[in-house]
């Protein structure tokens, strides 16, 4: 089992060296860095901005670069901000919370209306109610995320029940820990609702097919022959034999999730990572930028690597494999 | 046995077929009649054999009477009552109340029969608890009571295994178990045995005659081997192509006149008339050399560092002759299927070394040569082509990966190797999912020939076949024997043909090489292991066959 996670791990390890080599290289391929807006000021004299590429060490060479981002990213900082003018590390951190805030709560409610609601639909395959469900989904799917967003917002204006956008009240510090703790949880649920509402379609796809395809299988035949009771049969027997894939589409989620998340929280004004990544990406403020991404392929694969532990757990027969 | 039933009045059935027809829609709106205007009988305590080739509708039957035909299928015309009353009539509640508890059915294959993620005691207790209330202790008796009647000695042990962890005669007892837990009146086994090996068939046929006789057990026995429908059944019911061409005991059947009836009960018969004895000319030089070949896998379990070291191959030395036929024997979990994945290169092995013509290969999965040398077919055709796959691609796959020659010659020989393993090529454009079992195992056979190969394994390529089948199989064998001067290494668990087919038999047991002798000498044995094997295989055949040999 040890040995088992920590491959996995060096796996997760060995991905983010790459994914960081690869954000190097097509930075160095996109055109233009921080200092191209300065560049066409006439009021910066030429000698300011070759001093400023000597400070911010734009004018070393990429290999140069990756090495001192790996030697400030040991250290923890991750780079300098040169819009912030802080190191990267302390921008990241509060986004990358408030971030998985909203991801780790839709994350949760997806799945836990997805598999139900799948294994109904699965259950009932072909009648009306998977009929009226399959046309939601695709109905669904079919709905672009950032409407889904502008949706809640619009919610939130002709209602008032909901803020509109942000993450605190201006005065929620001052009233205690539990007044402040429902201000924020208030302020969570439209976000939160969008993000569900857009990731969990393909979700709930994916659960009824993978339980419409077992229930044909000879075991469940076999199953139903001996009389069990059909939510028994769908609950007890099917899902767990369709966890393997189920398992596997688990930590892939969770990159579909904050794909959805970051578009969500520009729109609604989250203090996210979405908001900064945008920020950073508009002033070309590199580690910024880097840092961002490379927090998003850290839970990519911390999903991936919960999914690998869950499938050891679900399934007897990879850990005989492992 | 029938004698008793004659002198009295005769009682209401347990079960009884009237006039069944079943229908299966298949593919481009064809309807196939799978069973036609059946009738059939079964009392208490009687037990019911159907013989019939594949195909011949008595798996449909079986899944009539407990409503479980797929989808395609449907009921259209006749009645099946249960203890008088039709089963038309029952409510789905009611009809899941009596699956289980008062009619179980054992279906084909034990290893897919069982929810791979599940312990074995769970899927268990979850049948008698779909139909009574039983705390917790009660469950777990009836449950331990009910594996010991299997044939277990450590059923706790059982109870908390998975099914991957037990061997297919053992996963068949627990689908037994499941099947006779809540103790119905009737059962319904549908080819229980056609997945196992010999000695284990023996095991559950005695197993069944025990209950049989112990529960007072009904049973409707559903089978193409005469063998073991002799053992089990009262009466007998020969299908073929949906109807009951024939009905009465075994010993009235043997005595018709029928050329079907007689070609289904004594199929070695028709084989040992029509294939020659002779065995084509052996070149002296050795094909295939193998030289302490060993393979071992591990196993381990959640939070513990124990590993199960399971030895699958140990020391094998095999040595295989140009243009010869060399059997192994062995009892399933002897370690056939591992030699012959590693003899064809899907497994590298551990220790040992395996020559070609005389050259090592030992990277062999990176030699195209010897890919097309060496050619495998497997047990099971259904699941070994690709469905959507017409005829004619899966034969010219081979000649794909081996670029060989034109587009259009290569189809030119897809069609002729069709035709030589007697397919007619007028089907090449169909789908294989469309082919039946015998079709489609011939189709591997041309696929497996495609790229011309000199030594061809058959891992149980016969197995899944019934026997009329199987006797054609090993005709048309011979005969592409004699061809092609091709060599065969033929791995089996049962003794079927081997006397007619294979110039030497190796006796595989725990992974080791036990004996070699040939098929003359065989029942002479004195080997523990090979006795086992010739006994099970003596007592699974119908009285008279080995006459016929």
């Amino acid at each position: 089992m040890i040995r088992y996670l920590a491959r996995r791990a060096a796996h997760g390890l060995l991905m983010l060296f790459g994914v960081s080599i690869l954000l190097f290289l097509l930075f160095q391929a996109a055109p233009g860095d921080f200092l191209s807006d300065a560049r066409v000021n006439s009021q910066i004299s030429a000698e300011t901005l070759a001093q400023l590429r000597v400070q911010y060490g734009l004018d070393q060479p990429l290999p140069v670069r990756y090495w001192q981002w790996l030697k400030s990213s040991a250290k923890g900082e991750f780079g300098y901000s040169f819009a912030y003018n802080t190191p990267a590390s302390t921008l990241l951190w509060p986004r990358a919370r408030n971030t998985l805030l909203l991801s780790v709560p839709a994350l949760l409610i997806s799945w836990l209306i997805a598999v139900p609601l799948g294994v109904f639909a699965a259950g009932w395959k072909g009648r009306w109610a998977d009929r009226l469900f399959s046309s939601g989904t695709s109905a669904l799917l079919a709905l672009p995320d950032v409407l889904i967003a502008l949706l809640a917002l619009l919610i939130a204006l002709k209602t008032g029940i909901f803020p509109v956008g942000g993450m605190t009240s201006i005065n929620a510090q001052d009233q205690g820990t539990w007044a402040w703790l429902r201000d924020l949880g208030w302020h969570m649920v439209l976000p939160v609702g969008a993000i569900v509402i857009g990731s969990l379609a393909i979700i709930l796809r994916h659960v009824r097919a993978s339980i419409i395809e077992l229930m044909d299988s000879s075991y469940m035949r076999a199953a139903e022959g001996h009389g069990l009771p059909r939510f028994k049969l769908l609950f007890g027997y099917a899902l767990p034999a369709a966890a393997n894939p189920l398992i596997s589409l688990f930590g892939l989620s969770v990159a579909l999730l904050l794909s959805v998340s970051l578009l969500i929280e520009v729109v609604m004004s989250w203090p996210g990572i979405g908001p900064l990544l945008l920020e950073a990406i508009m002033a070309r403020d590199l580690f910024v930028v880097i840092g961002a991404v490379m927090l998003s392929t850290v839970f990519l694969v911390a999903g991936n690597l919960l999914g690998d532990v869950l499938l050891y757990a679900f399934d007897p027969r990879i850990r005989r494999q492992a | 046995m029938t004698s008793g039933k004659l002198s009295l009045p005769k009682p209401e059935p347990l079960l009884r077929v009237s006039a069944l027809s079943v229908d299966y829609d298949a593919v481009g709106g064809n309807m196939v009649h799978a069973v036609r205007q059946l009738d059939l009988e079964i009392a208490g305590g009687e037990s019911v054999g159907v013989l019939g080739e594949s195909g011949s509708g008595k798996s449909s039957l079986a899944l009539a009477i407990i409503r479980l035909l797929p989808k395609n299928a449907c009921v259209v015309s006749g009645r099946i009552d249960y203890r008088g009353r039709s089963l038309a009539e029952f409510s789905p509640a009611e009809l899941r109340a009596m699956c289980g508890a008062e009619v179980s059915l054992i279906s084909q294959e034990p290893a897919l029969a069982l929810n791979p993620v599940l312990s074995l005691g769970r899927q268990l207790a979850d049948v008698l608890l779909a139909h009574r209330k039983f705390t917790r202790q009660e469950v777990k008796a009836r449950c331990n009571e009910m594996l010991c009647q299997v044939g277990f000695d450590d059923p706790g042990r059982v109870m908390r295994a998975y099914p991957h962890e037990l061997s297919g005669g053992q996963r068949q007892r627990v689908a037994i178990a499941q099947a006779l837990i809540c103790r119905p009146k009737l059962l319904i086994a549908d080819e229980p045995f056609s997945a196992l090996d010999a000695a284990t068939q023996a095991e559950i046929l005695e197993l069944l005659q025990r209950l049989k006789r112990d529960l007072g057990l009904a049973m409707l026995f559903i089978t193409h081997n005469a063998g073991t429908v002799a053992a089990l059944a009262d009466n007998i019911v020969i299908m073929r192509e949906g109807e009951a061409i024939a009905r009465g005991t075994m010993e009235t059947l043997q005595a018709s006149g029928d050329e079907y009836v007689q070609g289904i009960l004594f199929p070695e018969k028709s084989l040992a008339n029509a294939t020659h004895k002779e065995q084509p000319l052996v070149s002296g030089a050795p094909l295939l050399q193998v030289q302490g070949l060993s393979k071992k896998f591990v196993q381990k379990r959640m939070l513990s560092r124990k590993q199960f070291v399971v030895q699958s191959l140990e020391g094998i030395d095999l040595e295989l002759a140009a243009g010869s036929t060399v059997a192994v024997l062995g009892r399933s979990g002897s370690g056939k299927s591992t030699l012959a994945r590693c003899l064809a290169g899907f497994e590298a092995p551990d220790l040992g070394e395996i020559l070609l013509d005389g050259n090592p290969v030992t990277e062999k999965k990176r030699d195209p040569r010897w890919q097309t040398k060496v050619q495998m077919i497997f047990q099971d055709a259904a699941t070994s082509l690709n469905p959507r796959f017409t005829a004619r691609q899966v034969v010219a796959e081979p000649l794909e990966i081996a670029r060989w020659k034109s587009e259009a010659e290569r189809m030119a020989r897809a069609m002729k190797l069709m035709e030589e393993v007697g397919l007619d090529p007028e089907w090449a454009a169909r789908l294989a999912g469309e082919f039946s079992g015998g079709q489609r195992q011939r189709l591997s056979l041309a696929r497996a020939l495609a790229a011309d190969p000199k030594l061809l394994i058959m891992d149980e390529a016969l197995s899944g076949l019934d026997m009329p089948l199987q006797a054609q199989m090993v005709r048309l064998l011979m005969e592409l024997q004699a061809r092609h001067g091709l060599t065969y290494l033929y791995i089996s668990h049962d003794l079927n043909f081997i006397s007619l087919f294979a110039r030497e038999v190796v006796v595989m047991n725990a992974g080791r090489i036990v004996e070699r002798t040939t098929p003359e000498k065989l029942a002479e044995s004195m080997h523990p292991a090979t006795r086992e094997l010739v006994e099970a295989s003596e007592r699974l055949h119908a009285p008279g066959m080995e006459a016929a040999v």
